[in-house]
């Protein structure tokens, strides 16, 4: 019962918060509008904001598959190969440093205006988290059991797969989880440089036709199905990984 | 005696003289939000400010470029900035939307927007573009321009694919994934592809079918606004599109003075090609233009009514 009704609380927390806030600041309605014109304007246009939003969840989920693949490979490769660590890994963190609108409009010369350039932006945004985590994951290994295992005579491949790899895992779910925080926003960059269809789109287009209150319900759209993909993601990778405890004390009385 | 005389009359009189000179030299302040970054455009303006007009009038003019050009217009309406400028068609939306604006001056009197595509390309004329692709950015009224515009050749927005490449329309156009773009302004991607070394073809928007209209406008809050202040404005900017026609060649130098990073060929040819373009009356006011693009809007449903001219434009005495 709580499970269902904490959310409706937080919102209708969030939503008071916001009507005070203009009520106090006097903001003007083409600046922040207020919670019912927003409402009213998600009623209205709502066939077409789900629409666009469902182009977007796919750019989404596109951009953490590959991002997540890519991640998971480069850190498996940087893991075990010592010369990758020396010459990838600032390449790496380089890649994270250039601004995204220096490179968006090259991937979208080469990857043309199509949804391809939209998902090689949510990969590279989704990518170093995952790359990171997992990296820093296996090269964390407790030190008893890689002793252990050489001891046994595991090779460099074996204690890699059946030790590190494992063991690293929840380092794994960690950056699946900042990749799905920060996907959405992936896919709206890359619809800002080019796009015909999405809710990145449709913000910057209501934008520039002064629909201030059909914007926020994009943007607000944009918001629910990012906690709700989380929240999904999340669960999975709970399930995925039964044995890594992750409750705090107070949780753990439950 | 002399001494006396000096010291009893003319040392206060001096002294009044420079004091009262002091106070009479408080100028007027105002911020002003340029629509882009600073490009020929804005040429008048900068003449203006290097030759001290704004301060023979008693004008101290902030300029500042936004990153946005859609945020100048909402800081202004929300009484944040003096002067904010704008674009005609932009007005008729905003002013519609509620936003508290009224054009009180003019800067470029002509529209500056074209469809272009380049020369040897396939389109030789509107009714080519028949099943091709047109580039667009986001924010213009580029499909009701367009569906005007193909209106007159019996096409309507079914028959193109509208693709959005958001400002980066020459490159779109050179590298072929478009076959024209709509939102090239004609002194500057017409150049642009002129440096790259392809000559572009333009079609004018107001030729094709769409009512003239002010590319760039001056707004202000008419609740705020200080009339007699913004009347001083329109004044020195006359002048400096006086001076601006008058001499070109000394205006560039003053518009590239301490910002060296203007003066490069694109501005260069786009400023030869905006001189015959500034208001040379940036005060006067043709209602029935504004009034017959304001009808042109509400016939393209960009907006539900068009309202009195008195609404949204103001000429300051």
């Amino acid at each position: 019962m709580m499970s269902i009704l904490r959310p409706l609380i937080i919102i209708a927390c969030l939503v008071l918060v916001w009507q005070i806030i203009i009520w106090l600041s006097n903001v003007p309605h083409f600046i922040l509008p207020a919670p019912a014109r927003v409402a009213e304007a998600w009623w209205v246009h709502h066939a077409t904001i789900l629409g666009h939003a469902g182009v977007t969840l796919l750019e989404i989920a596109l951009g953490l598959l590959f991002g997540a693949l890519l991640g998971a490979l480069s850190a498996l490769a940087l893991a075990y190969f010592r010369p990758a660590r020396r010459w990838l890994l600032p390449v790496l963190v380089a890649s994270q440093a250039i601004p995204v609108f220096a490179l968006a409009p090259i991937l979208v010369l080469w990857l043309g205006y199509g949804i391809a350039s939209k998902v090689a932006m949510a990969t590279l945004i989704i990518y170093f988290p995952v790359a990171t985590s997992f990296y820093d994951g296996l090269r964390r290994t407790e030190p008893g059991w890689t002793d252990l295992a050489r001891t046994m005579g595991a090779s460099r491949w074996t204690l890699l797969t059946r030790i590190r790899v494992p063991a690293a895992l929840p380092a794994l779910a960690s950056g699946l989880r900042v990749a799905t925080a920060v996907a959405p926003i992936g896919a709206v960059v890359g619809e800002w440089v080019g796009a015909s269809a999405g809710l990145g789109y449709l913000m910057l287009h209501a934008n520039g036709r002064v629909q201030i209150d059909l914007m926020f319900a994009a943007l607000l759209t944009l918001a629910f199905f990012a906690v709700i993909i989380y929240f999904i993601v999340d669960t999975g990778l709970r399930r995925a990984l039964p044995w890594q405890p992750d409750k705090l004390p107070t949780e753990q009385e439950e | 005696m002399l001494f006396t005389h000096i010291r009893r009359v003319l040392f206060p009189a001096l002294l009044i003289f420079l004091l009262g000179g002091q106070a009479a030299q408080a100028n007027d302040k105002l911020t002003l939000l340029l629509d882009w970054f600073i490009n020929p455009d804005h040429a008048p303006l900068f003449v203006a400010q290097e030759k001290g007009y704004f301060a023979a009038h008693g004008l101290e003019v902030e300029m500042i470029a936004p990153a946005d050009p859609n945020d100048p217009p909402k800081l202004v309406a929300a009484g944040k900035a003096d002067i904010a400028l704008s674009y005609q068609p932009q007005l008729h939306v905003q002013v519609a939307a509620g936003l508290p604006l009224t054009r009180f001056g003019t800067l470029i009197a002509t529209p500056l927007n074209t469809l272009l595509v380049l020369e040897d390309g396939p389109v030789k004329s509107i009714a080519d573009l028949k099943g091709r692709k047109v580039g667009y950015s986001i924010g213009g009224f580029e499909d009701a321009l367009l569906r005007a515009m193909l209106a007159r050749h019996g096409l309507t927005l079914d028959d193109i694919t509208l693709v959005n490449v958001n400002f980066s329309l020459s490159p779109a156009l050179l590298a072929g994934q478009v076959d024209a773009v709509i939102g090239a302004y004609r002194n500057f991607e017409l150049n642009q592809l002129a440096i790259e070394g392809y000559k572009g073809r333009a079609f004018y928007v107001e030729e094709e079918g769409v009512p003239s209209y002010d590319e760039l406008i001056l707004v202000a809050n008419p609740d705020h606004m200080d009339r007699a202040v913004l009347r001083r404005f329109l004044d020195a900017l006359e002048d400096g599109v006086r001076y601006l026609v008058n001499h070109p060649d000394e205006s560039w130098e003053l518009f590239i003075r301490g910002r060296a990073e203007l003066d490069d060929e694109l501005n260069r040819l786009a400023w030869r090609d905006t001189l015959a373009r500034f208001a040379l009356r940036p005060a006067a006011l043709d209602r029935a233009r504004y009034a017959r693009f304001a009808q042109f809007m509400q016939d393209q449903g960009l907006i539900e009514k068009a309202l009195a001219v008195e609404d949204y434009a103001t000429v300051l005495e």
